[in-house]
Formats: C-alpha cells, sequence, structure tokens
C-alpha cells in the first residue's frame, strides 16, 4: 500500500507541476521565458490589461462560451424531456444524431465545417464560430440533461395539473426546480467547454477575430511570447481550479462528468 | 398504446431544433468533406467544380510519407493509451480507497487538465522541457545531464504530454467502474483465503474490464487525432496526420488531400476502436465466467 502511495502522490505532483510552473515564469521582471525567475514582481500580471489585443479575445471568449452554453440547454432541453418521456418511436436515431459529434475527431468535423462555411457565407464569422461550438455544447448539454429527467417525478406534475396549473406554470415551479442541478451542470461545463476549445476557432476565426485559447496558442506557436502568456495561463488555471471545487461540492463532479462519458 | 399523430406533434416540435441544428451542422459539413475528398483538386473561380475521382486516396496510399505518418499517429495512441491507462487505474483504485479529504486533493490534481485550458497545461510541459528549462537545470544541479536537454520535440515527450492531458478521462471512467463492484465478492474472496493479488487478478480487473476498454478506446481516438499537443511540443519532428490535415487545410488550401487524410483518419480510428472493443468483448465474456 505504501508504494502506491507514493506512486499516486508522484502523479500528483507531476499532474500540478506544468500548471504550478506558470506562476514563478510569470513573476519574471524580465520580457522572456526564464527560470529561476529574474527579480519577482507583478509586472506581467498588469500587463494583461495593457494588452488591448489579448483583452479583446478575452471578451470574445466570454461571449462565445456563454452564448452557447445558454442556447446549449435552451435547444437541448426540450429536446431531452421529449426523448425521455415522449412516444418517439425513433429514440436511437435522435440520439445517434446528437451524440454523433462526440464520436468523430474534432479535426475532421472542423475541417468539414470550414468547407461547409465557406460555401454558406458563415466562414470566419462570429455567428459562424457560434454555430460551431454550439455542434460540441449541444450533445454534452443534451446527455447530462438527459441523466437529469430521468429522475423527474411525474405524479408533483400530476397533481400540480390536477390542481389547476397551466401546463406553463407546472413547467415553471414543477419541472424546472427538479431540473435545477442538471441545468446548472450543464451550464457550467458547457461553458468550460466552449472557453477552453482551441481545435474550432483556430480553422474557423478570421484574421483579428481569436478567441483566447487561440491568441495564446499563436503567441506559443509563432513565437515571441512574453511572459504574459504564462501570466494569463495561471490565472486561467486558478479560475479552473476554483470551477471544479464550487462544482464538486455543490452538483459532484464525478457523477455527471462519468455520466456524460 | 400507439399515440395519434396529434399528440406526437408537440414532441416533435421539441426534438427539432436539436436534430435540425445538428443535421445541418454537423452531418451536412461531414459529407460535404466526403464530397471534397474526391476532387481533384481545389475549387477555384477558374475551375469551382473540378472532377471527382479517387485519386486522392490513391497518391495517400503510394506515398510511404503519408503510410510513415499513419503510423506515427498509430503508435501515438497506442503508447498514450497504454501510458494511461498505467498510471489511471493504479490512482483510480486508490480514490476508491481514500478519504474524503485525500480524496478531493487527489481529484483536482488528477482532473485538472479536464478543467483547465489545453493550452495551459501544453505551455507549463513546454517551459518545464525547455533545452535550458526547469528540469534540464534541475536535473544538471545534481549532475545528471550535461548541456541542453533534447527531449522537447522528441516521441517520449508528445506521449508524455499526451498522457497528461488524458489522465482524467481514466480516472473519472475507472473509478466509475471500481465503484460498482459490489465489496461482498470481495468479501467472499478474502474470508475463502484469496491474497490481495488473487483478488485483484481475479475480480477486480476482470470485473473493471469494461471500463477498462472503455478508457482506452477513448484515449486512443482522443490522442490518435490531437492536434495541438503534436504542433507545440513536437514541432512537425514527429509527423502525424492531424498536423497535416491542419497545413493543408489551412495554409496550403487544398481542402481535396486534407479532406481524404481527414476520412482516413476517421476510418483508422472507427476500425480499430472496434476492433478492439470486439476482441476484448470476446476476452471478458470468458473472463465474467470464471468469477461467477
Amino acid at each position: 500500500m505504501l508504494a502506491l502511495r507514493i506512486f499516486v502522490y508522484t502523479i500528483v505532483v507531476l499532474m500540478l507541476l506544468p500548471v504550478l510552473i506558470t506562476l514563478p515564469v510569470a513573476l519574471t521582471t524580465v520580457p522572456r521565458i526564464s527560470f529561476p525567475p529574474t527579480g519577482i514582481g507583478l509586472r506581467w500580471f498588469v500587463a494583461i490589461f495593457g494588452d488591448e489585443v489579448l483583452l479583446k479575445s478575452i471578451a470574445r471568449s466570454f461571449w462565445l462560451a456563454l452564448g452557447s452554453s445558454t442556447i446549449a440547454i435552451l435547444i437541448a432541453l426540450p429536446c431531452a424531456l421529449a426523448i425521455q418521456r415522449g412516444p418517439l418511436r425513433g429514440r436511437t436515431l435522435v440520439e445517434t444524431v446528437i451524440t454523433g459529434p462526440r464520436m468523430i475527431p474534432q479535426i475532421v468535423l472542423v475541417l468539414g465545417m470550414l468547407v461547409y462555411f465557406e460555401q454558406i457565407a458563415l466562414a470566419e464569422t462570429f455567428l459562424g464560430l457560434l454555430v460551431a461550438h454550439l455542434v460540441l455544447t449541444i450533445p454534452f448539454a443534451f446527455r447530462t440533461l438527459l441523466v437529469s429527467a430521468a429522475g423527474l417525478d411525474r405524479r408533483l406534475e400530476w397533481s400540480s395539473a390536477v390542481l389547476g396549473a397551466s401546463p406553463v406554470r407546472t413547467f415553471l415551479h414543477v419541472v424546472l426546480p427538479q431540473l435545477k442541478t442538471g441545468v446548472i451542470a450543464a451550464a457550467i461545463f458547457g461553458f468550460v467547454l466552449s472557453f477552453n476549445n482551441v481545435t474550432l476557432a483556430l480553422f474557423l476565426s478570421g484574421i483579428g477575430q481569436r478567441t483566447l485559447p487561440v491568441e495564446m496558442f499563436n503567441r506559443m506557436y509563432v513565437g515571441g511570447m512574453t511572459p504574459v502568456i504564462p501570466a494569463i495561463a495561471f490565472v486561467l488555471a486558478l479560475s479552473g481550479v476554483l470551477l471544479f471545487v464550487i462544482l464538486d461540492r455543490t452538483v459532484g463532479v464525478y457523477r455527471y462528468l462519468a455520466g456524460g462519458s | 398504446m400507439m399515440k395519434t399523430a396529434k399528440g406526437a406533434i408537440p414532441y416533435l416540435l421539441m426534438v427539432a431544433p436539436a436534430v435540425l441544428l445538428l443535421a445541418v451542422f454537423f452531418a451536412i459539413p461531414v459529407l460535404e468533406l466526403l464530397h471534397v475528398s474526391l476532387l481533384t483538386e481545389q475549387p477555384s473561380p477558374r475551375n469551382p467544380v473540378p472532377a471527382e475521382s479517387l485519386v486522392n486516396y490513391a497518391r495517400v496510399f503510394g506515398d510511404s510519407f503519408y503510410l510513415r505518418m499513419t503510423l506515427n499517429s498509430i503508435m501515438l495512441g497506442i503508447c498514450t493509451t497504454i501510458a494511461v491507462l498505467l498510471i489511471g487505474y493504479p490512482i483510480a483504485f486508490y480514490l476508491t480507497r481514500a478519504g474524503s479529504y485525500e480524496r478531493t486533493l487527489i481529484s483536482v490534481a488528477c482532473l485538472l487538465p479536464m478543467f483547465i485550458n489545453v493550452i495551459v497545461g501544453i505551455l507549463g510541459w513546454y517551459i518545464l522541457l525547455l533545452p535550458f528549462g526547469v528540469v534540464q537545470q534541475t536535473l544538471s544541479s545534481i549532475g545528471l545531464v550535461s548541456g541542453p536537454l533534447l527531449v522537447l520535440r522528441t516521441f517520449p515527450a508528445l506521449v508524455g504530454v499526451l498522457t497528461y492531458e488524458h489522465i482524467p478521462f481514466a480516472v473519472l471512467i475507472l473509478v466509475a467502474s471500481l465503484q460498482a463492484i459490489p465489496s461482498e465478492k470481495i468479501n467472499a474472496a478474502r474470508s475463502l483465503g484469496a491474497g490481495t493479488m488473487r483478488i485483484i487478478r481475479t475480480i477486480i480487473l476482470p470485473m473493471t474490464m469494461p471500463g477498462l476498454v472503455a478508457t482506452a478506446i477513448l484515449v486512443f481516438s482522443l490522442s490518435t487525432s490531437s492536434y495541438l499537443t503534436p504542433i507545440l511540443i513536437g514541432a512537425n519532428r514527429v509527423p502525424v496526420l492531424p498536423l497535416a490535415i491542419f497545413s493543408y487545410g489551412t495554409e496550403l488550401l487544398n481542402w481535396p488531400l486534407a479532406a481524404t487524410l481527414s476520412f482516413i483518419l476517421l476510418v483508422l480510428v472507427a476500425v480499430i476502436s472496434y476492433a478492439f472493443a470486439a476482441a476484448m468483448s470476446r476476452a471478458t465474456r470468458r473472463g465474467a465466467w470464471e468469477i461467477v
């Protein structure tokens, strides 16, 4: 058991190391990647707010993630409810169509989108990017909400109807509260999934329309990376850990993520 | 039991937006890609509708360069999958037996790559593995290496970083699969005098085989088609299919060839995953008989 414990903690350290290393590298005061840091200061964290391009890409990523996770829930929730209890016979077919995008490599999917979007004038537009992200977030929201919808207590709805509530009122006051955890989980996971996605935006966003991950990718790949990138990376990692802890304490990470994959 | 057509209409309306959106923006692009892979040249204003043929497939299959690239992709996927399983299984095993506090700590660490941007993880490893980066300086300070460390652009570095990225999937699936083992089975075996190794070999391993197979297929398909790590860590020194797809698709603007390579990647991943699942399901069915 001791050998296992040593192994597990070695891996824990290795998993945290690449994230933690961005902090000392970002704290340096010289404009290049170096370790150990030359001088200690917050220069590069402050520089984030002076970097117009970076700020714009952060805003674009934020709205994209917010939009695609919200719309995904609005589209996936009725679908999950209908599939869960509907008289439709094509249930398997619908499920296959909806979970399809998860089955094929993203790089293949995005190349197809690039070709198709060029034909229908969606290429290099924000709308095109949003639609592409929806293809990614809808299947995820659908799986999560389906798990949630399976746990609905129909007797409560019947009671509500018997007592004279309209279908809309029943939905808002009886069904939706029962689905709350599922909706929160789907929203947060959808946001994270969309915010962190690189491949789709890498192919589909035009010049000057980059999302934050693509901007980071570009500065790493093309070169000329200053410690502002490790700085923003550390901030991102910190918010990731924070979201994780919040989710784990409220919804339970294992339940929803394992059910989703 | 048959509902009237009228009763089904609201349900159809509820399903329609999701199905339509995915049909238009998922199914059509994939079919369009299949069509493009058959074109003899890139559509251009001068030649908007090029002739269709299998010339791209012939070109790819006849060129040893693409063959090597395909083999690289498969090797990368297999090595990553094995590494992820070897690391993820003990961790998942430990997690199911750890206390609440320890469980949160290990979960945060091992699921982290799923919650942070993949670029952040790659950036971290990039900084660590630079020729005069953190790892080199640490190793040379204790006298293990001298001079620059040349691991960044190599196959093992690529496998290492891909393993890091995919450990969360293994941990999630395997924890669920380990938790599903009824503890009476293990207690029964123990009371009948079986040692820990024997319990692992005859109960735990066969019962988690479906989880292991699911993890292997998921990790294999994700890592074989991964693009970011090969470009940022391998930087074209280790040529794999996704790198060629990206470069033909966006930089060199040869969509037919990019589409052809995409379908080869797609079929490759699907066939290997399916064959593996079929082989393993035969093996586990035999295993299942042994533990009944």
